[in-house]
């Protein structure tokens, strides 16, 4: 590895900013901006991500009223529904839904606006509204590669909605049928061109085919993870690598499924040279016995290095080496969240068991503070807790609040029983979610008088 | 561009304006709260997306996140109701609510007693002579309902994108056809159906509908940048001698080139004399008659507008405006 390596995204984002110098048609422009903030966004970049978005709604905005004004109501429809995933990738839910609403008027019997109604509802955290959305598409589908891209966001929709069974069925469907003699002249092309590109808005069918199967074996071999079925899992997110060797997604998997130290060690070191901001990489990552003897001055390298001297409490080791990527990538929530540790000399304590709502506000905020040993215990304590569940009674929980603490689980659950909004859980804390909200493992459940 | 995978990104609050005309004035649901001018203010729903009202209360949907508030006109009392996935339209039958909700293909009272499945994407809600009537857009069904149980159902064309009943014939449009369709809901049998313009989106009625007079269905074309005025059945009887629609009432008010609608209107709403459109790309609402139209107001939410009995009321962005028409 060399100062001069590239992050894996950085391919994506040259060839993005280049779509958009190049071609100035809408499409061109919309899928452009669209994938550059998801790109900014997994780098853990949200100013940038938020920007691109503003620009992806703007210029959809635009193509609304031109098409209205030239009559022409089919490009209408499919430039509000893009507007529609611009202002849900913003978190506008009113408008998205308004947006939403107002393509499936004009357009209800194309699959593709009801793929982009799941997918907008998927962002704005509604699975079962994504589920009956996605159910839509792949009724109407007709071509091959379409049934396969929406029967794969059914199947994350569904996997969201707590409905793994039916998931693995669809993905088991769609990665099968990617890889059979029916999409051979799409691989072949692929091959041909060396095609390894992920963008969540794919123009053409040849890379929409190398993005869909890379996301829908990671979502596969995801699933069979969830089910302590490692052997298919290793196989599927090795099967990913094939087609892109530094997914980083596949990599940290990897290392999380790892035989040995050393292969996990490995597989570490590729993720973090893959994506070195990822917040969930460096979560998991700091949940093992980080490696303290770093080689490298890559920006991966330079990231474990710099989580190492966290880790031994070498505050001041860890400034210098965030404060020199931080000269690189200054737009970095991650790393100015690291800095941010690294500045502070308080130590975090871990709650009692019946856990009061300062105690976990305080784990919460200082969790990537934990040292090794803290988070050996965290992971085998079971914790106690009135919750107030959002949604319906019933025996289906996903979140809710701890005495006004949020907190959510990895995927919605299903208890035994049925129990109201108010009720008393047994869980493990796993961590921090998106938004600060306290991750847990669910142990039990119990209803209160 | 035909290709997309979904990401999971973020979430966060915003506000829309649903407003509804009643016999005590215009309430308004925004801001997470209800309010009926001068006499209550009350919690609302984070994103309102509908509302309807008989003469004793009104009642607030939020379709993402299927709550449903129901609140008494005279006193402001209110009712929290969790609906099943996307309550998008209710109705009441007699004084009882039924909310439909789309995703979870149920037709639901609102004591939550009774649920009633649904064909796929069951998307419009109506009620006449003491039944409830859902079309669902996907399957092309429609289904009667007593309220308690499907009592009759029929396959229509799918993927209309608006629904009406007046006189027991139900009218839907179909713009990927330029097609006005209509089902006596008397025998559930189709009636008849329509070319009708370029891209016919929504209808409502304009008049007519006695017993000398055909019913006048005013359509909104955003395509062909007019609104429509057709002259529909008048009666079961006469629409089977007659054919269903009779044709067009003239050319349309107003030609594409020289329209007065710039971007089309996509929504047309009418209460006696008083007929008002609305374009849902520039939030523009106009009045207009055979003659003409006028611009009432721009950048008027989509659902922040209603016909009250002397005009139309509308959320101006800061507070309900309203007109004197008549």
């Amino acid at each position: 590895m060399t100062a001069q390596q590239r992050l894996a995204s950085d391919f994506e984002i040259a060839q993005m900013e280049s779509q958009l110098a190049r071609a100035h048609d809408f499409e061109a422009q919309l899928s452009g901006r669209l994938n550059l903030g998801d790109l900014r966004a997994a780098r853990n970049e949200p100013a940038l991500a938020r920007a691109e978005y503003t620009r992806a709604l703007t210029l959809a905005e635009h193509e609304r009223l031109e098409a209205r004004r030239e009559s022409r109501l089919t490009r209408y429809a499919n430039a509000t529904s893009y507007a529609a995933l611009a202002a849900a990738k913003l978190g506008r839910g009113t408008e998205a839904f308004a947006l939403l609403e107002e393509a499936a008027r004009y357009a209800s019997d194309d699959p593709e606006t009801w793929n982009l109604y799941a997918s907008a509802m998927r962002i704005l955290g509604h699975p079962p509204k994504a589920v009956a959305a996605a159910r839509n598409a792949v009724a109407a589908a007709v071509k091959p590669l379409d049934l396969a891209i929406y029967r794969h966001a059914l199947a994350t929709a569904l996997i969201e909605a707590g409905h793994a069974g039916e998931a693995e069925r669809l993905l088991v469907a769609v990665t099968e049928a990617l890889r059979s003699e029916e999409f051979a002249t799409l691989r072949r092309e692929a091959a041909r061109q060396e095609s390894f590109e992920i963008y969540d808005s794919a123009r053409g069918d040849m890379a929409a085919y190398v993005s869909l199967l890379n996301r829908a074996q990671l979502r596969l071999a995801s699933v069979y993870e969830k089910q302590g079925n490692l052997e298919d899992a290793r196989r599927q997110y090795q099967r990913v690598l094939e087609g892109r060797t530094d997914d980083v997604t596949a990599l940290a998997a990897l290392a999380r499924l790892a035989r040995n130290e050393e292969e996990r060690q490995q597989h570490y070191a590729e993720a973090f040279d893959a994506n070195p901001f990822s917040m969930q990489l460096i979560r998991e990552y700091r949940r093992t016995d980080v490696a303290q003897d770093v080689q490298g001055e890559g920006t991966g390298a330079q990231m474990r290095l710099a989580l190492a001297q966290l880790q031994r409490g070498d505050r001041r080791a860890a400034r210098a080496t965030l404060d020199a990527l931080l000269t690189k990538f200054p737009s970095n929530e991650t790393l100015r969240s690291l800095r941010r540790e690294a500045e502070t000399a308080t130590s975090v304590e871990l709650p009692a068991l019946h856990p009061t709502a300062i105690e976990l506000r305080t784990l919460a905020d200082g969790f990537e503070q934990l040292t090794a040993g803290q988070r050996a215990t965290l992971d085998q304590t079971s914790y106690r807790s009135e919750v107030l569940f959002a949604g319906a009674p019933g025996n289906t929980f996903s979140s809710g609040t701890i005495d006004g603490i949020p907190f959510r689980f990895s995927e919605p659950t299903i208890f035994n029983g049925t129990f109201g909004v108010h009720a008393r859980l047994t869980y493990r804390i796993l961590g921090v979610a998106e938004g600060g909200a306290l991750l847990l493992e669910p142990l039990g459940l119990e209803a209160l008088p | 561009m035909k290709r997309l995978l979904a990401v999971l990104l973020f979430a966060g609050p915003a506000f829309a304006q649903v407003l509804v005309s009643t016999d005590r004035g215009v309430v308004v649901a925004r801001d997470g709260r209800i309010e009926l001018a001068g006499r209550w203010s009350v919690e609302g729903v984070p994103h309102p997306t509908a509302m309807v009202a008989n003469d004793e209360r009104v009642c607030v949907l939020d379709a993402l996140d299927d709550l449903a508030v129901i609140v008494t006109l005279d006193r402001g009392q209110t009712t929290r109701i969790r609906t099943a996935s996307t309550p998008i339209a209710a109705a009441f039958l007699g004084s009882e609510l039924y909310l439909l909700a789309r995703d979870g293909r149920l037709l639901q009272h609102e004591s939550g007693a009774i649920a009633i499945p649904l064909s796929a994407d069951p998307a419009f809600l109506a009620a006449w002579n003491g039944r409830l009537y859902v079309y669902a857009r996907a399957a092309g069904v429609i289904e009667e309902s007593d309220g308690e149980r499907i009592t009759r159902r029929m396959n229509v064309a799918p993927f209309a994108s608006d629904f009406e009943i007046a006189g027991g014939v139900a009218y839907l449009a179909y713009p990927r056809e330029a097609r006005l369709r209509t089902v006596n809901l008397t025998s559930m049998k189709t009636n008849g159906e329509l070319g009708v313009g370029a891209v016919p989106v929504d209808l409502a009625f304009a008049g007519g509908g006695t017993a000398l007079t055909a019913r006048v269905l005013a359509v909104a074309d955003p395509a062909a940048k007019r609104v429509w005025l057709a002259e529909g059945t008048q009666s079961t009887a006469e629409a089977v001698a007659r054919g269903f629609l009779r044709g067009l009432l003239g050319l349309g008010l107003f030609t594409p080139r020289d329209s007065q609608f710039p971007t089309g209107v996509d929504r047309v709403e009418t209460r006696g004399s008083i007929w008002v459109a609305y374009d849902s790309s520039s939030r523009t609402l106009y009045r207009f008659t055979r003659k003409g139209s006028v611009v009432l107001a721009r950048n008027v939410p989509p659902h922040g507008f209603a016909l009250t009995p002397r005009g139309v009321a509308w959320w101006d962005g800061t507070s309900v405006a309203e007109t004197t028409l008549r």
